[in-house]
């Protein structure tokens, strides 16, 4: 494991997507996980930034997020479906293979288990012929899916090549689901890891966790449940996931401090859990 | 969460009975028309009002779209499959995820329903078929021409070879599979000279989609996806072969794609395209 396996977010740094390229490159991170804004909030337009974003080098961990997608009818569903869309096309645009999904938080949302899983089959065959896998990720203060294993139970149920799950700490923790249950999923249907802490030794109730997952993330080594993370790290390492590790480190302090600064906070967090967690033995270690 | 029954759909929930037509795209359609005449198809039909020709021989129905083509090389663009309900095969599709077609990409005038396949193809649903056919609106018979041209020693649509990128073999047999309910042929039940990739067969038994991805080693090469080339059947190749050699058609006659009793594979035409033959117990 080492720093090829771990890249920044852009949601951690303030600032211009220029900018922001710039420092993750700078700290000799090789990849970035982009959002839409970061597309349609350029001010020289979409075209541009993605242009920005193939001419920096890095390569995109993966594009989001969709939101809300899963389990609306009628119109809602009509209209998320054409979201989405957009959202794939700039995925593809920007040649990210992932795009993340959320469990939905919407109270129009219904929780019938076969209705989630037959609107994220379609989700995945929309993605098929843009080459797109769909990480399908349990937000914690989601409705009817907030824990990893409900979703695992989906994207298992879905059965589909280019349908698999992103797990975030964030929600693990704030969650306090048990690890045990990652020995269930395939390695090779996990396709992203999120990383980061959090400074709070609770989060009761659900505006809590959205709060705290909005504002007030840290990096790993920085907060207070940092072993737990290095315990994800060295299961999903051990049980032989070998995809990326993303920082999603949603931070109000972090976009006010130079970009340089946070970029080496993120630096020191690989250190600290590469330093932890047992180096991978394949794909062999490349120079960064 | 509760749980739904889950029944399972029927193994042909569109009534697929076949290809109606495959569409090629050239901004050359005269050499291409020279080279379709050696294959043995004959032009029939020219469109009202856009560039467009149908040629036929036996069964097979083939589209040269030099409407706004851009690229010389006749490419694939578009298959049509034959089904119960054109309009319910669209909706049904694109309530399974289907990308509905971009409006006017059609070569026909008359509303003919499809979705995206693979890059920047079409794959068109069509139920007229029988009686009356979709040619019969839209294109005008060329005179003193066979409106149905024969085939030559029973040629016909045996399936159409698509590329893939590495390690999507799964991903395109979820498409296929559950928007139309193909199956996968085992390993070992391969047709034709060029036994690689993935052999799917259609609901109906009567025609086959082959994936490939790029071959061990071909890093180097340039490898899209998109629809590669057709197959045409025969009961007899060799026949086939030389009735088509007298026609003026080249075959590779070198390395691993020898034509033989299994198939052929013609060589490349126009800066690239070609033709496949297999041996095809399938009915004209």
């Amino acid at each position: 494991m080492n720093l090829d396996h771990f890249g920044m977010d852009t949601i951690t740094l303030a600032g211009p997507l220029e900018a922001k390229l710039r420092a993750v490159r700078e700290a000799r991170f090789t990849q970035i996980m982009l959002s839409a804004q970061d597309l349609v909030g350029h001010p020289a337009g979409e075209a541009a930034a993605i242009a920005a974003v193939h001419k920096s080098g890095l390569r995109v961990t993966g594009f989001q997020v969709l939101r809300d997608f899963e389990g609306l009818d009628g119109h809602l569903h009509a209209y998320k479906v054409d979201v989405a869309k957009a959202m794939l096309e700039m995925c593809r645009a920007l040649r990210s293979r992932i795009l993340l999904v959320c469990s939905s938080a919407s109270a129009h949302a219904t929780g019938d288990f076969g209705r989630l899983v037959k609107d994220l089959q379609k989700l995945a065959m929309l993605a098929v012929p843009l080459d797109i896998r769909i990480a399908y990720e349990a937000l914690s203060w989601g409705r009817h899916v907030n824990e990893y294993t409900q979703a695992w139970e989906i994207v298992q149920s879905a059965g589909r090549e280019n349908l698999g799950l992103a797990l975030d700490s964030f929600h693990i923790l704030a969650n306090r689901t048990p690890l045990d249950a990652l020995e269930e999923i395939e390695p090779k249907k996990i396709f992203i890891v999120q990383l980061s802490d959090f400074l709070w030794q609770e989060v009761r109730s659900a505006e809590d966790r959205l709060e705290t997952a909005r504002h007030s993330r840290v990096f790993p080594g920085e907060g207070v449940h940092s072993e737990k993370v290095i315990e994800l790290v060295r299961q999903l390492d051990e049980m032989g996931y070998r995809g990326d590790y993303s920082f999603e480190v949603f931070n109000d302090d972090y976009r006010q401090l130079p970009l340089p600064v946070v970029a080496q906070r993120a630096r020191k967090s690989v250190k600290w859990i590469t330093g932890r967690v047992a180096r991978r033995s394949l794909p062999a270690r490349r120079q960064a | 969460m509760t749980t739904k029954e889950n029944l399972p759909e029927p193994s042909n929930p569109l009534g697929i009975d076949g290809l109606e037509f495959v569409e090629y795209a050239t901004s050359q359609p005269q050499a291409f028309g020279a080279l379709l005449q050696k294959m043995g198809f004959a032009a029939v039909a020219r469109h009202r009002s856009r560039e467009v020709m149908l040629y036929r021989q036996g069964a097979m129905n083939l589209i040269v779209n030099a409407h706004e083509a851009a690229a010389s090389t006749p490419t694939l663009s578009a298959f049509a499959l034959r089904v119960r309900d054109a309009a319910h095969a669209h909706q049904h599709s694109l309530e399974l995820g289907a990308w509905e077609m971009p409006t006017r990409a059609s070569a026909m005038e008359l509303n003919i329903p499809g979705i995206h396949g693979v890059a920047d193809t079409l794959i068109y649903f069509v139920d007229r078929y029988r009686d009356f056919s979709i040619y019969d609106v839209d294109f005008v018979p060329l005179a003193a021409t066979e409106a149905r041209p024969p085939a030559i020693a029973g040629l016909h649509w045996f399936g159409v070879v698509q590329s893939i990128l590495g390690d999507r073999t799964a991903d395109w047999l979820d498409f296929y599979q559950n928007l139309f309910g193909f199956t996968v042929l085992p390993r070992g039940q391969y047709f034709g000279v060029l036994p690689k990739g993935t052999l799917l067969e259609s609901p109906c038994h009567k025609f086959y989609l082959q994936l490939i991805e790029p071959p061990p080693g071909a890093e180097d090469v340039r490898w899209d996806e998109g629809l590669v080339r057709v197959g045409l059947g025969a009961a007899d190749v060799p026949v086939a072969v030389r009735a088509l050699q007298a026609r003026g058609m080249v075959f590779v006659d070198r390395g691993a794609v020898q034509p033989s009793e299994k198939g052929a594979l013609t060589q490349p035409y126009l800066g690239g395209v070609t033709f496949e033959l297999v041996h095809s117990h399938l009915k004209p």
